[in-house]
């Protein structure tokens, strides 16, 4: 551990600016989105959430694959000049959905746009000490901590921040400059007070264990609940698109009008629109909003756990946030978990 | 061979074919794919040899419809450009009022000099190949509807809704800066234009193929909105659509 003093935090990042792209949260409309910070004065440490997650930093919501020529039918990759980046101020729900997408897409067919991407961002992280807004649920799905393999985690301590170093990546940030101190016993201990402060400050929102989020999503594949929501959800896909641990693309082809020069690109896409199971011959293979719906809670809860070990879903609540419907995974899990109950009692009480 | 090409126009503001000239400003390369034979707003020639008509503009009187069919007849494809076209656009928010009504309001003592019905898109009259939406229509919307077409295929639109491209352009939400937006149940592919300027959608673009109304009507409604200006809301652009929803189409 180190100590970095908050009149230095500035100096800090200035020295980053010299070598890296640092991106931080900045407010807009009373949000906050991630974008590069041009000037030191203007980094925001203290933010509630940002509206895309900084996983667009790896995974650009457009981003070009390569180039082709129509008429040679020639094709040249288009790798784009990645620069050095730091992203500052990650909340550990988000650390926590990196550490999902390094597992994700370095699993089989490993995803080169991502890995050059992720091999030139170094992320410095941030402790929340409360809430981030009322529909967070971190604690519960237990990413309110610092996950293994982060860089650079800071926490905030008054007048100082205490800088956990993670990796050899984050070593690098601070290494050799004097603004960072040793920190002493008093340091030491203003961490540990600072940490047993924050937990009461969070709610355990999730009425069942979150152990048992894969079986009771098994149990639950036929719920009248989700013909319910199925009802009262628009398809916007917004909230696949808020979300730090979604991934799906789409791909498309743009040329020009001599039909000559293209390129093909990806865009994010959402499992949550009429058509994004639709296959050749035009069979929709979830043909309903309350299937889509299914697919959806069943990824994050269930089928990504059993895939990679990992939940799908962080609890940073962006997606209740931004639903224009208010359907929100607290509610629907917990619903879920009330009904399942009655039945469970039933058997146990057969037995 | 450049295909030869024709626009026209019924009842509308023009916007749209502002807009292709626009769009031939500042990609003159179109004039190198296709062949311009007919257009008004642009040139004094003028010629009925044509193979894909872009045609502008909603059909408010009985009389255009044999106009509008002699263009699908000499037209191998017909494309609908702009709300007008492809809506009925905001001409057709008359039709939910008694049509004697609104020539009152309209001409006044002078009603009865005037032929009109109720507004309709083209697709209530002809076989409608494929659509550019909007009001106005998007620049870059137009050229690739003509890449498409020179490729050999139709112009293919988004299906999904304008909140996807909302959030890759990272706007925050109209509904949490406390306005309204139609964008969960509107056709996207204006790159959230609206939104991005700081207004909530309009639904230009028309509807999504399974708009939930039930849910966005809850939705303006919990932002205060009474069931009158809901109704409002929804027929600036949408009024045909909506009332095809509730089995109506005029006569
Ligand atoms: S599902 Fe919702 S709460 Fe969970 S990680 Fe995604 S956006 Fe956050
Ligand atoms: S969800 Fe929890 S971990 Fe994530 S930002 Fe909010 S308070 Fe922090
Ligand atoms: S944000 Fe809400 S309404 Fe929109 S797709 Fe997601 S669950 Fe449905
Ligand atoms: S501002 Fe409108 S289009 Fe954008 S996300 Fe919100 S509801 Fe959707
Ligand atoms: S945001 Fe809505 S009203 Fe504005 S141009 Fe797009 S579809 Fe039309």
């Amino acid at each position: 551990m180190k100590i970095l003093p908050k009149h230095s935090l500035k100096a800090w990042v200035e020295r980053l600016r010299a070598t890296h792209r640092v991106v931080a949260p900045r407010e807009t409309y009373g949000q906050y989105i991630f974008e590069e910070i041009e000037n030191a004065d203007d980094l925001v440490l203290d933010y509630h959430t940002s509206v895309l997650p900084p996983k667009k930093y790896l995974l650009p919501p457009r981003e070009d694959l390569f180039a082709f020529n129509a008429k040679t039918m020639e094709m040249s990759p288009l790798i784009e000049e990645i620069q050095p980046t730091v992203i500052m101020a990650l909340h550990t729900c988000d650390l926590h959905a990196i550490t999902l997408l390094d597992k994700i897409q370095g699993t089989g067919h490993t995803d080169q746009h991502y890995q050059a991407r992720r091999r030139k961002t170094t992320l410095v992280s941030i402790e929340c000490l409360k809430p981030c807004m009322d529909h967070a649920f971190c604690k519960s799905m237990g990413t309110l901590a610092v996950p293994e393999g982060f860089d650079v985690h800071l926490t905030d301590l008054g007048d100082r921040y205490a800088v956990d170093i993670g990796s050899e990546q984050g070593e690098q940030l601070i290494e050799g400059l004097s603004l960072f101190w040793e920190p002493v016993e008093a340091d030491y201990d203003r961490v540990n007070q600072v940490m047993a402060g924050k937990w009461p400050n969070f709610d355990y929102r999730l009425d069942c264990d979150v152990t048992d989020l894969p079986d009771l999503l098994a149990a639950s594949q036929d719920s009248a609940l989700w013909d319910e929501v199925g009802d009262t959800c628009l398809a916007c896909g917004q909230c696949t698109k808020v979300c730090p641990t979604c991934y799906c693309f789409d791909v498309l082809d743009e040329i020009d009008l001599k039909l000559e020069h293209g390129k093909r690109i990806r865009v994010w896409d959402s499992c949550l629109i009429e058509k994004f199971a639709v296959v050749a011959g035009g069979h929709n293979f979830r043909s309903s909003q309350a299937r889509r719906l299914r697919h959806r809670f069943l990824r994050k809860g269930k089928y990504q756990f059993e895939s990679y070990g990992l939940l799908g879903c962080v609890g940073c609540g962006r997606c209740a946030l931004s639903c224009p419907a208010h359907i929100t995974p607290i509610g629907l899990l917990n619903t879920l978990a009330e009904r399942r109950r009655p039945a469970t009692e039933e058997a146990s009480s057969r037995s | 061979m450049k295909p030869k090409v024709a626009f026209f126009e019924f009842t509308s503001c023009e916007g749209c074919q502002l807009t292709v000239l626009d769009t031939l400003q500042r990609h003159p390369e179109l004039l190198e794919v296709i062949e311009i034979v007919q257009f008004r707003e642009a040139m004094t020639e003028r010629s009925d040899d044509y193979q894909i008509a872009f045609i502008e503009g909603s059909c408010t009187r009985p009389s255009d419809e044999e106009k509008i069919r002699e263009i699908r007849t000499q037209a191998q494809i017909v494309i609908a450009v702009g709300a007008c076209a492809h809506l009925g656009g905001i001409n057709a928010i008359r039709n939910r009022m008694p049509l004697d009504d609104v020539r009152e309001y309209v001409y006044g003592d002078k009603k009865d000099w005037f032929e009109t019905y109720p507004a309709r898109p083209l697709s209530a009259v002809i076989k409608v190949d494929a659509v550019i939406p909007g009001c106005p229509i998007d620049r870059d919307e137009f050229a690739m509807a003509v890449t498409h077409l020179l490729q050999g295929r139709m112009p293919a639109i988004p299906d999904y809704p304008l909140c996807i491209e909302c959030k890759l352009t990272e706007n925050v939400c109209m509904f949490l800066r406390g306005q309204t937006c139609l964008g969960p149940i509107t056709r996207a592919g204006c790159d959230a234009i609206c939104p991005s300027c700081g207004q909530g959608c309009e639904g230009c673009r028309g509807l999504v193929p399974s708009p939930n109304l039930g849910s966005i009507k809850e939705a303006l409604r919990e932002r205060g909105m009474t069931e009158e200006q809901i109704d409002a809301r929804l027929s600036l652009f949408l009024t045909y659509q909506t009332m095809q929803m509730d089995g109506v189409t005029p006569a």
